[in-house]
C-alpha cells in the first residue's frame, strides 16, 4: 500500500415526498403477515445501509398510508496503489442514522378502521475492501465487500379504537433488533473528458445478505437476501468563478436506484430517480498525507419516478 | 474520561506526525514522490521507482501509468525549485497523472498546488 489516490465523502440529506395512487379500498388487517413484517424492517435497514444511495428522507402519502423515513450518511471510500500491480486497492467506512414513521390505516375483522403508528430508528456503520481494476483510463471496475452492524429500534402503537390484546397493559409495543449485512458490490465506473467538460457514469449492483438477532421479539430472529441496483450519471463544466485562487466548477447529474427485491408494500416504494445540480470547490488537499480530497460541494436535485416526486439538497465531497 | 483523554492526546500526536515534509538529498535539491513508477530521469532509464531526489532546474521525468488494456507512458516537463516537494498522482484528470507542488498546510494536511499535465501520454498496447 503507498498512497491513497481518490476519495469521497457524503453528509447527505435528501427531502422528497413521494405520492402513491389513492386506494379505494383499505385493506385487511389480516392481510399482514410475519414475513411482511420481517420484510418491512429489513427493506428499512437496507434502505438507509445500501452503498450507492448517500442518504433520503421520504414521505409516503395516500389513503392507507402516511410514512416519513430520513437517512443521512457520513463516510469517505479511497483507492489505494499498490505497487508493482496493475490493481489497486479499495477500501470505505461510512456511518448511517435512519428513522422511519409510519401510519398504516387496515380494517379489522369488525370491520373498523385501525391505525398503526410504527416508529424505526437505526444506526449503522459500515467498512469496505476490495479491489480497483483499470481497464483502461477511462474505465475501471471494482469489485468490493462491506460488512454493516446495524442497531434497529421499533415503536409500534395501535389506535385507542383498537387494542390487539386485552391482557395487555399497553396498545404500545417495542423490540429491538440487532442486524449484520454483509454486501458484495460491484461498480463500473467510467469518465472521460470532452475539452473543459467531465461526463462520469457509475454502475453498480449490490447483493445483500442480512441477519437479524432479536431476543424481544421472534418475528426479528431473521434472514433475507436482497439486492439492488444503482445508476449514476454527472456532468462537469468550468466557471469563472474562484475562492481562494481555487476554481469552481458547476454540475449536472442523475441517479438511478432500485431496490431489485423488495416488495414495493414494505416501504412503499421500490425505486428512486433524482437529478439535479451543484457546484464544486477544487479545494485540493491531502488530509494527514493519506488520502487526495479534491473537491467539496453542495447539490440540490429533484426526486422522480415510482411514485415519487421530491427533492433533494446536500454537501458533497469526492 | 482520563482514559478518553489520554487516547484523545495520543491520537491528536500521531496524526500531528502524518503531514511532515521529506529530507533533501542537499541544498540544491527537490523531491519527487509519485504513485506511479518513475521509469526515465532527464532521457535516462532508472530502476522503476516511487521516489526520486532531483537536482534544481529543468527536469524530464518518465512515467508510466499501468491498465489492462494499456500503458500510459506519461512525460512531464518542468523547472523543479530546490526544497520543493513535488507529487504525481491520478486524479480522473484529462491525461491519466498530474504533477503538483506539494506544500504542507500545516500538521493535518498538505496542499496540492499548480497542477502541470505531461506535455505527452503515449498509450502502448499490452
Amino acid at each position: 500500500m503507498r498512497s491513497i489516490i481518490s476519495i469521497s465523502l457524503s453528509l447527505l440529506i435528501v427531502l422528497n415526498s413521494i405520492t402513491v395512487a389513492v386506494a379505494d379500498v383499505l385493506p385487511g388487517l389480516s392481510s399482514i403477515t410475519e414475513s411482511n413484517i420481517r420484510d418491512a424492517a429489513i427493506a428499512f435497514v437496507n434502505t438507509t445501509t445500501s452503498p450507492g444511495l448517500e442518504g433520503t428522507v421520504l414521505n409516503v402519502d395516500n389513503n392507507e398510508r402516511q410514512s416519513d423515513q430520513w437517512r443521512s450518511s457520513l463516510g469517505f471510500n479511497a483507492e489505494f496503489t499498490l505497487n508493482d500491480y496493475t490493481f489497486n486497492g479499495y477500501w470505505g467506512l461510512k456511518v448511517f442514522g435512519g428513522r422511519l414513521e409510519d401510519k398504516l390505516r387496515f380494517i379489522d375483522d369488525n370491520g373498523q378502521n385501525v391505525q398503526i403508528n410504527l416508529t424505526r430508528d437505526v444506526v449503522a456503520s459500515s467498512g469496505s475492501l476490495g479491489l480497483s481494476f483499470p481497464i483502461n483510463q477511462h474505465f475501471k471496475l471494482r469489485p468490493f465487500l462491506s460488512l454493516i452492524a446495524s442497531d434497529l429500534q421499533s415503536k409500534t402503537v395501535f389506535n385507542d379504537q383498537y387494542v390487539i390484546d386485552n391482557d395487555l397493559p399497553s396498545n404500545t409495543f417495542r423490540s429491538r433488533a440487532q442486524m449484520w449485512s454483509g454486501i458484495i458490490s460491484l461498480d463500473a465506473v467510467y469518465s472521460r473528458w470532452y475539452g473543459d467538460y467531465q461526463i462520469n457514469l457509475l454502475g453498480q449492483y449490490s447483493s445483500i445478505y442480512t441477519q437479524s438477532f432479536s431476543e424481544e421479539s421472534a418475528v426479528l430472529d431473521t434472514e433475507a437476501w436482497n439486492d439492488t441496483l444503482v445508476a449514476k450519471f454527472k456532468l462537469t463544466g468550468p466557471t469563472s468563478l474562484s475562492s481562494a485562487g481555487k476554481p469552481w466548477r458547476w454540475n449536472t447529474y442523475a441517479n438511478y436506484t432500485n431496490f431489485l427485491s423488495h416488495n414495493k408494500k414494505s416501504l412503499g416504494y421500490q425505486s428512486l430517480l433524482e437529478a439535479g445540480g451543484g457546484m464544486d470547490w477544487q479545494v485540493n488537499i491531502k488530509p494527514l498525507n493519506w488520502f487526495g480530497w479534491e473537491y467539496i460541494g453542495f447539490k440540490a436535485g429533484l426526486i422522480f419516478g415510482d411514485n415519487v416526486r421530491g427533492y433533494s439538497i446536500g454537501l458533497t465531497t469526492r | 474520561m482520563t482514559r478518553h483523554l489520554i487516547i484523545f492526546v495520543c491520537a491528536g500526536f500521531i496524526l500531528n506526525a502524518c503531514v511532515q515534509a521529506p529530507v533533501f538529498k542537499g541544498e540544491d535539491y527537490a523531491y519527487i514522490s509519485s504513485s506511479y513508477p518513475i521509469v526515465r530521469v532527464n532521457g535516462e532509464d532508472v530502476e522503476p521507482a516511487y521516489s526520486y531526489d532531483l537536482m534544481a532546474g529543468e527536469n524530464t521525468l518518465v512515467i508510466v501509468f499501468h491498465t489492462y488494456l494499456k500503458d500510459y507512458v506519461c512525460t512531464f516537463t518542468w523547472t523543479a525549485k530546490p526544497g520543493v516537494v513535488y507529487e504525481v498522482t491520478d486524479q480522473d484528470h484529462r491525461y491519466p497523472l498530474t504533477l503538483y507542488v506539494w506544500e504542507p498546510t500545516n500538521s493535518y494536511w498538505a496542499s496540492r498546488l499548480d497542477p502541470v499535465e505531461p506535455s505527452q501520454c503515449v498509450q502502448n498496447d499490452k
